[in-house]
């Protein structure tokens, strides 16, 4: 479960997210909506400890941003999956390796690993792909790869920030039916977008933000 | 175990993956190790190059006209007994006109028709003292025996020569000091530049959920192997140099020195650059995780 009591986070440079409270049930697949800069990363920054609130509580998976400590941090992340706009892949590894990386992290055996990836690969449509690097690969591939490095660990929540913004939107679409189907498997899921066009009539609970702040559901 | 074994391999090839980084990083190092080397090397042959300096110090010793052939060995027995004095050897009477000869192309028998030359005794100091040799004390006691006529010695020479050791020996330790410094600086930032051109690598580990130490051991895998490619370089290198300083005194010169190069002095780098290597990519990769 993710939970977010009256959570205050402001950048430097400003913007972020005001009094904000949110809970987002085991299971969910949901969608959260607002133009550039109303603070979508910021939150999603928030879920996975890589900010701190400056106020209220962030609760992720019973790891809590009041008590949370560094080390922790990395141990709170394995149950969490990501997806970023600009992919995040590994340019001097092919795509076996950067699936495999999540498998490594969590210390998996050497022998599982490949049938692993095997798996995640064909279940993004990428099978056969394996030692192509990034640049071998168009935006659309890029980001499944990016969603099969994110599922691989069967994490308890995948966060997708953006992940259709460098898509076209047969791409898009497709991506957010592959989101569709890893959350039939139980994993709770928040999608970040600034296209209403792709996640309306879905029947998902949509979050609106605008200017750090909460405008509905 | 695997997850160990992963680390280790990907430390190795990550030397690999980052060719370019990885061939400055050791061509820094070599060159800093190679300087490093080279003076430790020199210092190594200080002592063997004073020596051979010391082998030329020669005093000659004069004695009274009316010493014979027969007394001047009782001399020279004395003139041995001398702290600092290795050999002493007889020139008799016979001896002097034949090397007057040698030197003038004249016999001084027919020049004069009898000879003048007095018994001499060339004496040579010990070389091997650590110590500053210091030649007027000596010259000293052999001018207290009492045949003795006349003394001559390379006094300002000699003097020179160990002077200037004495200030090699004494500036060397800090000469060492000072490369060594400048040698771990060049490490520490090659390796810090190193991780720090790798911040996206460092930010996805992050994300996944990777601890620091999983990010943290490639890095210190990596510096290592480097540092080892470059203290193995290194041998040869050393090596080759002083062989070809040893070809040039042979066939350039007419110093018969031969220098030689201590596998120690390799192993001391050795030994410097795993440490190095460890602590630096261990406290670069850690400043940027802070």
């Amino acid at each position: 479960m993710i939970e977010f009591q009256n959570v205050t986070y402001a950048h430097e440079k400003g913007s972020g997210v005001n009094n904000l409270s949110l809970t987002i049930e085991d299971g969910e697949f949901s969608f959260l909506i607002g133009p550039t800069g109303s603070g979508k990363t910021t939150l999603m920054r928030l879920m996975y400890f890589d900010l701190l609130p400056d106020a209220g509580r962030v609760k992720v998976n019973g790891f809590s941003s009041k008590s949370i400590t560094k080390r922790k941090i990395p141990i709170a992340r394995k149950s969490i999956g990501m997806v970023f706009q600009d992919y995040k892949l590994l340019d001097d590894r092919n795509l076996f390796e950067n699936v495999a990386l999540p498998l490594h992290v969590l210390g998996h055996s050497a022998r599982e690993i490949p049938e692993r990836v095997e798996e995640a690969l064909e279940l993004v449509g990428l099978e056969g792909k394996d030692h192509h690097f990034s640049n071998e690969l168009s935006g659309g591939e890029q980001q499944r790869a990016c969603l099969a490095r994110a599922i691989i660990k069967e994490p308890d929540i995948l966060l997708a920030d953006e992940p259709t913004g460098n898509l076209d939107p047969v791409a898009s679409f497709e991506l957010v039916r592959l989101l569709e189907t890893i959350h039939e498997t139980g994993t709770t899921i928040l999608m970040a977008s600034h296209n209403y066009n792709l996640i309306k009539g879905r029947g998902r609970p949509i979050y609106e933000l605008k200017d750090g702040i909460l405008r509905g559901r | 175990m695997d997850k160990f074994f992963y680390l280790i391999t990907e430390g190795m090839k990550n030397v690999w993956r980052h060719k370019m980084t990885a061939f400055t990083a050791i061509i820094s190092l070599f060159i800093s190790l190679f300087i490093v080397g080279l003076l430790a090397t020199a210092g190594d042959n200080t002592h063997k190059v004073l020596q051979y300096l010391r082998s030329k110090y020669k005093i000659e010793v004069f004695f009274k006209q009316d010493v014979s052939n027969e007394e001047s060995v009782g001399l020279i027995h004395q003139l041995k007994k001398i702290k600092g004095v290795r050999t002493a050897t007889i020139i008799e009477k016979e001896d002097a006109v034949r090397i007057f000869k040698d030197q003038f192309g004249e016999d001084i028998m027919d020049i004069l028709g009898y000879n003048p030359l007095p018994v001499s005794a060339v004496v040579n100091l010990s070389r091997t003292s650590r110590d500053l040799i210091r030649v007027e004390p000596i010259i000293k006691k052999i001018r207290s025996i009492g045949q003795v006529e006349d003394v001559r010695y390379q006094g300002n020479l000699i003097k020179k020569i160990e002077r200037n050791y004495s200030r090699v020996i004494d500036r060397f330790p800090y000469l060492a000091g000072i490369v060594i410094i400048l040698a771990v600086l060049i490490i520490y930032n090659t390796v810090k530049l190193s991780v720090y051109s790798r911040k996206e690598l460092i930010r996805s580990l992050q994300m996944i959920g990777a601890s620091r130490m999983f990010i943290k051991l490639p890095f210190i895998i990596e510096g290592v192997f480097i540092g080892l490619i470059s203290s193995l370089l290194v041998y040869p290198a050393l090596l080759g140099s002083v062989k070809a300083i040893n070809y040039i005194f042979t066939n350039f010169t007419s110093w018969s020195i031969r220098l030689s190069f201590n596998p120690v002095v390799w192993i001391w780098l050795f030994s410097l650059v795993v440490v190095i290597t460890l602590l630096g990519s261990y406290r670069a990769a850690s400043n940027f995780l802070k």
